[in-house]
């Protein structure tokens, strides 16, 4: 990188990324890593990789930050960045959680009838 | 490709699926023909919708229904065009987890939570979360059910604004949550019993309070009084109504397990 | 693990205690910790009852509850006396919320005929 592009994100508590595609790489890679132990047919994981592929691939079509904001179109970078990050937590918990079984536990008959006056 | 359908979508206003037309593109979930068109809304007194965002988050409460089959029970837009997910109890955090950080969701406001008591059901009451989402302009709301003893997670460790919102259901009307860091009273006086909110509480209250002379002090007493005053409503508000006991439902219900994927 | 223990009736979620054994001894821990701040609540509040009235009513209290067996409710009556005992030593109480356990100010209801006469009620 031969110089910084801008000085501040304008957004408090996020500072400049002054690597944002190392970052980003990192992350993305422990992504779909998570992603991998996931069964196939999970839609999170179907849905999820997509999103994923497709940054990842704009990330490495250009060297200019600007034009991958412009192309991945949700914030600047560091937004980019914090979004992996949570995406990263969220994978991992899902682990544990296994969302993509069937359903646990169906509702009472009469549970989400509105009005009520009607059983 | 993708920036042209992306300039295309921009204008319409909640682009949660902004993303998801994007990955359609891979071939995936892109309808080219668009569905017919509802009839125009021609009466004076009901809003308006907007089909196009009606259509959106139908698609997006059907991928969340996708993404958590595990939790989801129903998903169903209410008064046209507000999304309800309805969930089983135990899928509070991941559902919560999964709306503020997925991202396709990004949902990192909580902005309510809210209690609802129907005492005729078997979990009588309802927790109702609303949220919004500041990236995509667009609010979301998801519901979840249980009864005076069923302790619920509490999702403070998911939402920090949670903390005082579950402090507040808990006064209200009663609901346990577990792992809750600071879970006691917020509105209720100190000593006081019962929970307002609930549909068995009187509207009088069981105690009044009153400066006593001689005691130099606050004293707190059963309530009495007078017999005009004593007359209690017990019908139910949603009873009073009969004319609306056939009014068409507030919500349609979204088919989460067709085979459109 | 905590559903199987109660998985014998109907299964329910456990609020604390996962038997009739736990839930004992929590309400023991309760009634214990409320003994031991006793003479500092009686203390720090100034109130016009002495240690041992304090004693009794604890125990008053605590016996009119003496006939529940779920574990539930027994849970929901433990946490919400944990949370009175909180209020009450962190001072966050006053002397009217402390003296209300007493009813010191209520006057007993009429139940012949002549005093409900007199104070005409019916």
């Amino acid at each position: 990188m031969s110089k910084v592009s801008k000085l501040t994100t304008g957004i408090t508590g996020l500072v400049v990324n002054q690597h944002p595609h190392h970052t980003l790489g990192v992350l993305y890679g422990k992504i779909l890593r998570t992603l991998q132990k996931m069964p196939e047919s999970a839609a999170y994981r179907k849905y999820t990789e997509q999103v994923i592929n497709e940054r990842a691939s704009v990330l490495k079509g250009t060297a200019c930050v600007e034009t991958v904001e412009k192309s991945i179109g949700c914030g600047q970078i560091e937004e980019v960045i914090v979004q992996a990050e949570n995406e990263l937590i969220l994978a991992r918990k899902m682990l544990t959680w296994k969302p993509w079984e069937p359903l646990t536990k169906e509702a009472p008959a009469t549970q989400w009838i509105w009005p009520p006056a009607k059983h | 490709m993708a920036s042209i359908l992306r300039q295309l979508t921009r204008t319409i206003r909640s682009p949660i699926v902004q993303n998801r037309v994007v990955a359609s593109s891979n071939g995936l979930r892109f309808k080219t023909t668009a569905p017919a068109e509802p009839k125009e809304e021609t009466r004076p007194t009901v809003r308006k919708f907007d089909p196009a965002q009606r259509e959106q988050l139908k698609d997006f409460g059907q991928y969340v229904a996708e993404c958590m089959p595990k939790y989801v029970q129903k998903v169903q837009l209410t008064a046209g065009d507000e999304l309800e997910v309805l969930i089983a109890p135990d899928g509070i955090v991941p559902i919560l987890q999964f709306l503020k950080d997925h991202h396709n969701c990004q949902f990192t406001n909580l902005t309510d939570i809210a209690g609802m008591d129907v005492p005729s059901r078997q979990f009588r009451f309802e927790i109702i979360y609303n949220m919004l989402s500041v990236r995509f302009n667009s609010r979301i709301r998801v519901k979840t059910y249980t009864d005076e003893l069923t302790p619920i997670d509490s999702c403070n460790d998911v939402y920090k604004a949670a903390n005082w919102y579950e402090r507040e259901i808990w006064d209200m009307y009663g609901v346990f949550f577990a792992n809750h860091p600071d879970l006691r009273r917020i509105l209720t006086d100190y000593g006081f019993e019962g929970h307002p909110f609930r549909r068995d509480f009187p509207l009088t209250g069981y105690v009044e309070v009153r400066y006593d002379d001689e005691k130099k002090r606050v004293v707190i007493e059963p309530l009495e009084l007078a017999q005009e005053f004593r007359k209690f409503e017990l019908a139910a508000p949603w009873e009073q109504f009969p004319n609306f006991r056939n009014a068409p439902a507030a919500s349609e219900e979204i088919p989460i397990k067709d085979e459109e994927k | 693990m905590a559903q199987q223990a109660v998985k014998t009736l109907r299964q329910v979620k456990p609020l604390l205690s996962l038997d009739q054994g736990q839930a004992r001894s929590r309400v023991l821990n309760l009634y214990k910790a409320w003994y031991r701040q006793l003479p500092y609540i009686v203390h720090k509040y100034d109130i016009p009852k002495s240690i041992g009235d304090c004693k009794n009513k604890l125990r008053e209290e605590f016996l009119k509850h003496k006939d529940l067996t779920d574990v539930r409710v027994i849970d929901m009556l433990v946490i919400k006396g944990q949370m009175e005992l909180k209020e009450t030593v962190n001072i966050w109480k006053q002397k009217g919320h402390i003296m209300t356990f007493f009813k010191d100010t209520e006057e007993p209801k009429p139940t012949d005929f002549l005093s409900k006469f007199l104070t005409n009620t019916n």
